[in-house]
């Protein structure tokens, strides 16, 4: 071993967004509002012409998002963030952080986030992520066309979960599910939420991540190769490798995926390692791959804005895909 | 003109490493709008003999000072570092980088501070990457962890004279090393490629604790996709002045015109 092997911290493997909420330094920045990237429509699209960034979009909207006040042109295709979250309500600061979330998609051209919610102590209890599932669909409505929810469960809450699946994609309209870390992917507690999903036509963003050390806090973190098990098992389920750039050797999840054709990857993290994109690109195709934050917004944007990948390539990461996937719902 | 204080040159021995030539590093800077950078040997970090991977170095960016700005690995726990820090200086290093962590030393060791001591006596910057890789990519034969900010902050306060570059670090808004009023000489720069300038916003807060002066434009390419770091300045929300100091003025001060 090289190095002094000092502790490795904790949060290792829990990226940014899937971490619990962490403590936001209450010193606002300074705005200077002459340079500051305007927050109106047309405006931003200036913005977004002055930075080069994000020139191709994805080409069909998102199902279930409808127009609403601070919805982006429709005449301008979509940027969909497939992994993104609301801040749990527990937390005081919970609105105006919803809103600098919002702000942040404003100011890099991302019109669509779908988002969900953690409770801040896994594994959750049913009464936790029916909560949490609430305040989400809240936040759809307080932001309309912007936000999209995944439904966040327990699969080990048994039937409240799959009930709370189906309810969350039927009545609030909801765009697919959240896993976690509480049970591996293919342990079969699991399956009956991924045949909801199936059911619903849904999509599953599973948490993952695949490290060359333990992870003590994550005993049951999926990888790649359980994800790829479990899209064996039931290839109808249209399945989401989450952050490929949070989640430890990105060489090795791309090449676990590789033979696991209904497998989608996220490009989110905060890894800001080059090449990914274009080896993911390579091994699994660009029709698979999802772009993606997980809160670390620059981090996902500059990727796809440095992946040498025709643009047509691009747009389909930064919407396309996931706008197809998106209209795969039931009903 | 943008300059990157945070570049590298040559094989990582983890990872394929594209770019790293000084043809493919110029032209990924052209093609990015990056003017000049400051590269030091990926090679030198795990080299048993860092000073093999500083004349790899050397020869890779002959005829190019105007553009590539070498920086020195030297690690002050092997034979003979003295003697390479002065070959260095010779060969037209124009600064150093220290990997405390992969070279199994501390920032407060005696044999670090004489090397600060020695750099500071030839006016080199000395800059000092918080980490390589994410700790979370690291390979199974590796297990370094990240320097230490507090360990850091310790180094700066006992060498006021010296000059610090901190590269892919972050968190130090939340820490002495962000705030003016902490006591600490301002005698480092905090390269920004690890943090971001929107949401969390730790770059923005570092303007307003610490002042635009004391930033410094960094990718750590071509670990590190490049356009990360522009859109993270790009889209900062500060005046066209603090913009311009942070993309390369600050760091020009200190490393001097192309």
């Amino acid at each position: 071993m090289i190095g002094r092997g000092g502790s490795r911290s904790l949060a290792i493997l829990i990226d940014r967004a899937d971490a619990p909420p962490r403590t936001r330094d209450p010193t606002p920045p300074e705005v200077d509002d002459v340079t500051e990237p305007p927050r109106d429509p047309a405006s931003r699209r200036t913005f977004l012409k002055r930075t080069g960034a994000l020139a191709a979009l994805a080409a069909s909207p998102a199902r279930g998002a409808q127009p609403g006040a601070d919805a982006p042109p429709a005449a301008r295709p979509r940027v969909i963030d497939c992994h993104a979250h609301l801040h749990h309500r527990g937390r005081p600061s919970w609105e105006a952080d919803d809103r600098a979330l919002v702000d942040a998609a404003d100011r890099l051209g991302i019109d669509v986030l779908c988002c969900s919610m953690l409770t801040p102590k896994r594994p959750a209890t049913a009464d936790g992520f029916r909560e949490c599932n609430r305040w989400t669909a809240d936040g759809m409505k307080r932001h309309p066309g912007r936000i999209l929810g995944y439904a966040y469960v327990n699969p080990g809450a048994g039937a409240e979960a799959v009930d709370e699946v189906r309810r969350c994609v039927q009545e609030y309209g909801f765009i697919g599910v959240k896993l976690y870390n509480e049970f591996f992917c293919t342990d079969p507690v699991v399956f009956p939420v991924i045949e909801a999903a199936i059911d619903l036509g849904v999509p599953i963003l599973h948490h993952a991540g695949h490290v060359h050390h333990p992870l003590p806090d994550q005993p049951r973190i999926s990888d790649g190769g359980r994800l790829a098990e479990l899209a064996a098992r039931y290839p109808e389920a249209k399945i989401i490798c989450a952050h490929a750039c949070g989640g430890g050797d990105w060489e090795w999840t791309i090449k676990a995926l590789r033979h696991a054709p209904t497998v989608y990857l996220d490009t989110s993290g905060s890894v800001p390692d080059d090449a990914v994109v274009e080896m993911a690109a390579k091994v699994l195709g660009v029709d698979r791959l999802l772009f993606g934050c997980d809160m670390s917004m620059t981090q996902g944007v500059g990727r796809i804005r440095g992946a040498d990948l025709p643009e047509a390539d691009k747009a389909k990461i930064l919407g396309g895909n996931m706008a197809k996937l998106l209209a795969g719902r039931a009903g | 003109m943008i300059l990157d204080v945070n570049a590298y040159l040559g094989p990582f021995a983890f990872r394929p490493l594209r770019h790293n030539t000084a043809d493919g590093l110029l032209g990924l800077m052209d093609a990015k709008g990056i003017g000049r950078a400051a590269v030091s040997s990926a090679s030198a970090i795990t080299y048993r003999n860092a000073q093999a991977g500083n004349e790899e170095l050397a020869a890779e960016v002959r005829g190019r000072a105007d553009r590539l700005i070498p920086f020195a690995v030297i690690n002050p726990a092997y034979a003979g570092w003295r003697d390479d820090l002065q070959a260095c200086r010779e060969m037209g290093f124009r600064g150093l980088r220290l990997y405390p962590g992969w070279h199994r030393y501390a920032l407060s060791d005696p044999a670090c501070l004489e090397l600060v001591d020695a750099a500071t006596a030839m006016r080199l910057p000395i800059s000092i990457p918080m980490r390589v890789e994410d700790v979370r990519n690291q390979s199974w034969l590796v297990n370094v962890p990240e320097v230490p900010l507090a360990e850091v902050a310790a180094l700066v306060a006992a060498r006021p004279d010296a000059r610090f570059l901190l590269l892919n670090g972050a968190g130090f808004a939340n820490g002495p090393l962000g705030r003016k009023d902490s006591g600490l000489p301002p005698n480092y720069l905090i390269e920004i490629s690890r943090m971001d300038s929107v949401l969390t916003d730790e770059i923005g807060r570092l303007v307003a604790s610490l002042g635009a002066d004391r930033l410094a434009f960094g990718t750590g390419m071509p670990f590190h996709y490049p356009d990360i770091s522009l859109l993270k300045l790009e889209a900062l929300r500060v005046d066209e002045a603090d913009r311009r100091r942070i993309a390369g003025a600050n760091a020009e001060s200190w490393l001097g015109p192309a």
